[in-house]
């Protein structure tokens, strides 16, 4: 597997060791990318920071929580429009955003006076919250201001509220990987073990590394609802400040997105013994065998089966009208971290997709060999890349469509190349069955929308056919199918509702006793 | 190892490698002990041998063994034409093969940090 330097990055010929094209024959111990090290001078890397990692993407899906950033206000600018950890609780946690907005005077003066009127003011504007988060930022680090005493300070004056300190500045670690670690073992350290949970089932998991983009984590817990499995705490999406107080009484961790939270689930292992299941909630086999894997742990494979059978049914002939549409496009598989190996075989198995790049802005070389593992031969493996690489990726391999942020996607679609937003997605959840469905949608509508052929026209200096009449995505997509597929009366688009998770709320679930209930009856 | 022993192999490794994650646990410690248990769970269900999976970290082990195990069946006919003693010695290759690839020959330079 050769190392590749691009052309954009000869002037940092240390880029090299960051990106590999899989070869043929050829495995992970014959080249693998470097990872999760500082960002070379001179690269414009896409990271964020470690203050970040901590708060915007593992502490706020939290709902019922107050957030607070101890920093200056510009600290909490990727909140409101970029993340979409929605909540059953009306989205408390997305609709306000709380920073002290320190600044020059705070530096010199300190700014621990302040934080604790935030704190109070915050507690006092929203009294029926009693529970907060508070963050550390690179500005109150280096004054050393003490978050942990003034917090301490608070809950000895109110002690109805519980407060939990992250102390993980944006510079502390190379991108925001090194806040996922700080806020994992944070919350270990300091909440884990300090509640005691009310037991309901006898089948007990915290469902870990799940931010409930769009409601993935609903789906998820649909699925395990029906089965009869309670979910104690959910790290972090949709979930509750005092049920992951509790987490160490589950029987078992099930772990979605290892990048960000595996510290926690081996910490679980190792303080408390629980174990440690890998599973994967996108696409069909991979949900299915998860399903499967998490029910026989229980002894209740039953139940996954008729969940699996039932949900193939209703969504398996909406998928395969995607993949005959989708088969050999060529996608450049660009997320943040855990969703280049989450996302790239099944794609290419259950939607035709070829995979001609991946890559991963903060992931380590765990994700780059689980990565290329699932890749096919030719594929090109980048870390940590700035963006003339992705310009230079762009024009070689001439992608169909890139699955990647919302900052690099902006960029493609510059140069007239589609893209979906992979961390917060287009019209998610794509998580499920009905979820990889609506996923499979996206990424045909992305492809086949008229618009991008249109504009690559300059009216300024390009003729412009007044010959054809509009075109339509199906027109695109169906031009070289054959009549069986085309007119196939199994195969359909997707039909479900613009909302999938409303329904999911109120739902009624079936009633499982619990060996204690049924032998006292 | 002749011709066709190696090219089974790679056919088995290939699908842990593309479908599996439990082969990729962040420590040489952790992946040791998956490699270990899951393999030697995998091998006894497909030799037909009895398992009584008693902790919760056995368990643990043993839902990735059965799955894998099904996946094999499924996927790779042949594994069922031949002896047990024979699925035994291809285990046991598959095995060395994973612990290079993830473990002795893996160029992840953080497999042996001594803390998570
Ligand atoms: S790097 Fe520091 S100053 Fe910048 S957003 Fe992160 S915490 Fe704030």
């Amino acid at each position: 597997m050769p190392y590749h330097l691009f052309k954009c990055s000869e002037s940092i010929p240390e880029r090299e060791k960051h990106s590999v094209i899989k070869g043929p024959g050829e495995d992970i111990t014959s080249a693998l990318p470097l990872g999760y090290l500082n960002t070379i001078p001179g690269s414009l890397s896409e990271r964020g920071c470690a203050y970040c990692g901590a708060k915007h993407v593992i502490g706020t899906p939290m709902k019922d929580v107050i957030h607070m950033s101890h920093g200056p206000i510009g600290c909490t600018y990727d909140t409101w429009q970029t993340k979409r950890y929605i909540s059953d609780n009306d989205n408390f946690q997305l609709k306000y955003t709380f920073a002290t907005d320190m600044k020059e005077q705070n530096i010199v003066f300190g700014a621990e006076k302040m934080l604790k009127k935030n704190i109070l003011e915050a507690f006092k504007a929203f009294p029926t919250m009693k529970r907060m988060t508070i963050y550390q930022t690179c500005a109150s680090a280096l004054i050393g201001d003490d978050i942990g005493a003034i917090a301490d300070e608070i809950m000895e004056e109110m002690p109805d509220v519980d407060i939990f300190v992250c102390n993980s500045p944006g510079f502390g670690g190379p991108s925001q990987s090194g806040g996922h670690h700080k806020i994992n073992i944070a919350w270990m350290n300091q909440k884990v073990g300090t509640v005691e949970p009310e037991i309901t089932s006898d089948y007990v998991i915290n469902y870990v590394g799940e931010y409930n983009i769009q409601g993935d984590q609903e789906v998820m817990q649909d699925f395990f609802k029906r089965m009869g499995i309670q979910i104690l705490s959910t790290f972090t999406g949709n979930g509750s400040y005092d049920d992951l107080r509790g987490m160490h009484r589950a029987q078992l961790n099930v772990l979605e997105c290892a990048r960000s939270a595996e510290y926690i689930c081996n910490e679980l292992r190792v303080r408390y013994g629980i174990p440690r299941l890998d599973i994967d909630g996108f696409g069909f086999e991979p949900l299915s065998s998860s399903l499967r894997k998490v029910a026989m742990f229980f002894g209740i494979e039953d139940r996954a089966e008729a969940i699996i059978t039932e949900e193939t049914a209703r969504w398996k002939p909406e998928l395969d009208w995607y993949k005959a549409r989708l088969t050999h496009k060529k996608v450049c598989l660009w997320p943040g971290g855990s969703k280049l190996w989450h996302w790239a075989n099944v794609l290419h198995e259950e939607m035709g997709i070829d995979i001609v790049s991946v890559y991963t802005k903060f992931g380590h070389q765990q994700d780059m060999e689980k990565g290329i593992s699932r890749c096919e031969e030719g594929a090109l493996a980048i870390d940590d890349p700035n963006e003339l690489e992705n310009m230079e990726a762009m024009e070689t391999l001439e992608p169909d469509i890139i699955l990647t942020g919302k900052r690099p996607g902006e960029v493609a679609k510059k140069v007239r190349v589609p893209y979906l937003n992979a961390h917060a997605y287009h019209n998610g959840p794509w998580k499920g069955y009905e979820g990889w469905v609506r996923f499979a949608r996206d990424i045909y509508n992305g492809i086949y929308s008229p618009i991008h052929k249109l504009s690559l026209l300059d009216i300024s200096k390009d003729e412009i056919p007044t010959d054809v009449g509009f075109e339509t995505q199906r027109m695109l997509s169906d031009v070289n199918l054959s009549d069986e597929v085309k007119n196939s009366t199994i195969l359909r688009e997707y039909t479900g509702e613009y909302d999938c998770i409303k329904g999911l709320r109120d739902k009624i679930y079936p009633e499982y006793l619990t060996k204690k209930v049924s032998e006292a009856v | 190892m002749d011709d066709l022993t190696k090219d089974r192999v790679e056919q088995l490794i290939d699908c842990i490698m593309k479908k599996c994650l439990w082969q990729f646990h962040s420590r040489t410690w952790d992946r040791e002990r998956q490699n270990e248990n899951i393999l030697r769970m995998t091998t006894q269900i497909l030799c037909d041998e009895a398992f009584d999976a008693k902790t919760l970290e056995d368990k643990c082990y043993w839902v990735d063994a059965v799955c894998l195990a099904d996946d094999y069946k499924k996927k790779f006919t042949w594994l069922l034409g031949i002896e047990k003693s024979e699925i035994k010695l291809i285990m046991q290759e598959v095995k060395n093969r994973l612990d290079y690839l993830t473990i002795t020959g893996s160029l992840n330079e953080e497999l042996n940090d001594p803390l998570y």
